[in-house]
């Protein structure tokens, strides 16, 4: 097997992008929209007939893309345990997100802009997944933050949703600039960017670089996994297509953060600090994003929040010192997730574009597969045993508790609570789609043809979690065993026992409560505590009030004071001193050539006194 | 007998002098012309001068060099002198202005 064909995973959407873009409405649409999800299709097989090579770490140069004394940037790619089972679940939920678009997408108008973004973003994200240099991970990561970008305003006529992919932009980029640092100090310390030379000196750097260089990057993962402060981009990314979200917003590209800080886990595990401050940026956007997400009115705006959440619990994972468990977790959240958001997708294609969950419901009786689809992911996000939520969710707070400190063991309750609230918000969903009036006049039955891409999803998602089951709960731990990355502290027996009981309460807790809230009919009341967590608690505002304004003003500032200063009043006094300086040397030339002789007379006296002078010295 | 090579140097310094000065005060092109003549052959009395006294041939070749070479200079500078008498009618050079800034 040839380790070079490797590059063909990342090279074939990519190519695929660029043919779309500069051919594609030459060519019939479907044969654009087959090219687009065939490549994907031709990727994931790829990587499940490569899959062997992971076992030890396979590696491919294609070329030096930069070559300038200390600094290589060879184009590598590491086809690691880790990197492979990422890019399995990359390429394979692509695929089917791509088959989804095409039916969902069918009667959009600009395709080719859609699926050449479409792809390059895949592509982007295969460079990310699979690169051995963090420069070219870099390259990944600004890619895959163009699509974003794009594809968020793809309807960018409505200037709203121009201006939330702008806003996408504008936060992930933000970060990137502490990412960029971030690179910049590591090639500093170590002259190297290869992540397994990094890895591999990360021990004999001086721990307070280290710390900084760790935090750095945990701030530009937190951007672009969305989480505090960067997270009020991503609600706001729903303004793009429905299989953008699920496929970007919900499954990849917001997981990439994670991935990262899972890649340089041995630089970052060396620092106690960066893992605290990981964890708690995690547990509390765990939280922050699962009380947002109980008060959403717009479907996807809760998924979105949901979204944010589950990365939480990522970084908790990372935090507490298991890549196995925000490994799990990603995988899992990847399948439930994008299984929800295309399910939603189609719920609101069949009420005719309607996003209000209280103006969805009725949704057994118009669509009973698509609601079946809906509750299998429901159940996997609130954490329904032995659904694949459960058990990943359990793996993280089992971390956190095992490290037996007051702090972790805070994370950890902050974590429990937040699962708490995960399971009220998704059977929430779940009863409004059942409960809620349908006053909307219906738009006909979803296609089973648009639905089999979920049926696989559905699958996984009720099911993945089997793929990890601790041994103290009588699995096995494939994955664990697979991917023989750091798990953190094994938690005892007695704790995981009570932890998944505990787990399984909390779910009853809020199936209970929210039965009792079916009682009476389902109302949206506007309260202050309710807009609160609508908004995001404020978040935007106050970023508005921290951020922006105080930029705008200095801004502002700047324009009155030094910029017309510099520009207009110091030009201006300059040019007019000049002026009257020639007018005033003008009369030097007084055009007689007496004068002309006496001063070139004078000059050579001087001249040869000068030299005299400098003779006798 | 020789000359002394200080009654060359003076000589040639006062005739240097009374061209420079004539250069310097006389309006009329033609007096200027001459006062630069005066200087080129106070010039000339210095390379002989020399020539005589150290006994090389160089001073004396230079000399006769700037024989002809004064010669041009002057019939240039008298074609052009013509060429402004006509044009603007008068030799004073205090007339020509046009380089005035």
């Amino acid at each position: 097997m040839m380790v070079e064909l490797l590059f063909l995973i990342p090279l074939l959407p990519l190519a695929s992008a660029l043919f779309i873009m500069v051919a594609g409405d030459a060519v019939p649409r479907r044969v654009l929209t087959t090219m687009a999800a065939g490549a994907v299709g031709i990727a994931a097989a790829l990587t499940i007939w490569m899959w062997p090579l992971a076992a030890d770490g396979a590696r491919a140069t294609l070329y030096t893309w930069i070559e300038s004394g200390p600094l290589q940037i060879p184009v590598q790619i590491l086809f690691s345990r880790l990197s492979a089972t990422m890019t399995l679940m990359v390429t394979g939920v692509s695929f089917l997100i791509h088959v989804y678009a095409v039916s969902y997408l069918h009667q959009e108008r600009d395709l080719r802009r859609f699926f050449s973004l479409f792809n390059l973003f895949v592509g982007a994200m295969l460079v990310i997944v699979l690169a051995d240099n963090l420069l070219l991970l870099f390259l990944g990561w600004e890619g895959v933050g163009f699509c974003s970008y794009a594809l968020i305003g793809y309807w960018y006529r409505n200037p709203e949703f121009a201006d939330a992919g702008r806003k996408a932009f504008l936060t992930t980029r933000a970060a990137d600039v502490l990412f960029g640092i971030a690179l910049l100090w590591l090639f500093q310390l170590t002259g190297s960017l290869s992540i397994t030379a990094i890895n591999q000196q990360a021990v004999m750097l001086p721990s307070g670089s280290v710390t900084a260089v760790a935090l750095l990057l945990a701030a530009g993962a937190c951007g672009k996994s969305a989480q505090l402060p960067f997270s009020s981009w991503l609600p706001d990314a729903m303004a793009g297509p429905t299989p953008v979200s699920a496929l970007i917003h919900a499954a990849t590209m917001v997981t990439a953060g994670v991935y990262l800080l899972c890649r340089l886990f041995p630089l970052i595990s060396l620092s106690p600090t960066a893992l605290a401050a990981i964890g708690l940026t995690g547990a509390a956007t765990a939280f922050y994003a699962a009380a947002s997400a109980l008060v959403q009115r717009d479907i996807k705006r809760l998924l979105a929040y949901s979204t944010i959440s589950q990365v939480g619990y990522m970084f908790l994972a990372v935090g507490a010192g298991t890549v196995t468990g925000a490994m799990f977790h990603l995988l899992t959240h990847a399948f439930f997730k994008s299984l929800m958001f295309m399910a939603a997708g189609l719920v609101i294609h069949l009420a005719g574009g309607e996003q209000d969950l209280y103006r969805l419901g009725q949704l057994p009786k118009r669509a009973p597969v698509l609601f079946w689809l809906m509750l299998a992911g429901a159940v996997a996000l609130a954490g329904v045993p032995p659904s694949s939520g459960f058990f990943s969710k359990d793996a993280i707070l089992a971390a956190c508790f095992a490290r037996a400190t007051p702090y972790w063991t805070g994370l950890g309750g902050l974590g429990l609570l937040a699962a708490f609230l995960t399971a009220l918000y998704a059977l929430r969903l779940v009863y409004l789609l059942i409960a809620a009036p349908m006053d909307l006049p219906s738009h006909g039955q979803a296609p089973l043809g648009k639905t089999w891409p979920l049926l696989p999803l559905s699958l996984l998602a009720l099911t993945a979690g089997l793929l990890n089951v601790p041994h103290t709960l009588g699995g096995t731990a494939l994955l664990d065993q697979w991917l023989s990355a750091p798990t953190g502290i094994a938690p005892a027996r007695r704790m995981e026992w009570g932890l998944a009981v505990a787990t399984c309460l909390l779910v009853m807790a809020a199936w209970q409560l929210i039965r009792n809230w079916r009682r009476s009919a389902p109302v949206f009341t506007v309260g202050g505590c309710t807009r609160f967590f609508a908004s995001g608690w404020r978040l935007d505002k106050m970023i508005r009030a921290v951020l922006t304004v105080p930029f705008r003003n200095t801004g502002r500032w700047l324009q009155r004071c030094p910029e017309k200063w510099l520009t207009l009043v110091l030009p201006g006094r300059l040019g007019r001193w000049s002026q009257n300086a020639g007018q005033a040397f003008r009369h030097v030339t007084s055009g007689h050539v007496s004068d002309y002789l006496s001063a070139m007379l004078w000059g050579t006296a001087w001249l040869l006194i000068m030299l005299t002078a400098l003779l006798a010295l | 007998m020789m000359v002394p090579l200080g009654h060359v140097v003076t000589l040639a310094g006062l005739l240097f002098t009374a061209g420079l000065l004539g250069v310097l005060l006389r309006r009329n092109l033609i007096m200027i012309l001459i006062g630069v003549e005066i200087m080129l052959n106070a010039a000339g009395i210095v390379l002989v001068g020399a020539s005589a006294y150290w006994r090389h041939p160089a001073g004396q070749l230079f000399a006769l060099l700037l024989m002809p070479v004064a010669a041009a200079e002057v019939t240039v500078a008298l074609a052009l002198v013509i060429y402004l008498k006509r044009s603007r009618g008068t030799l004073d050079v205090n007339r020509f202005d046009g380089m005035k800034g």
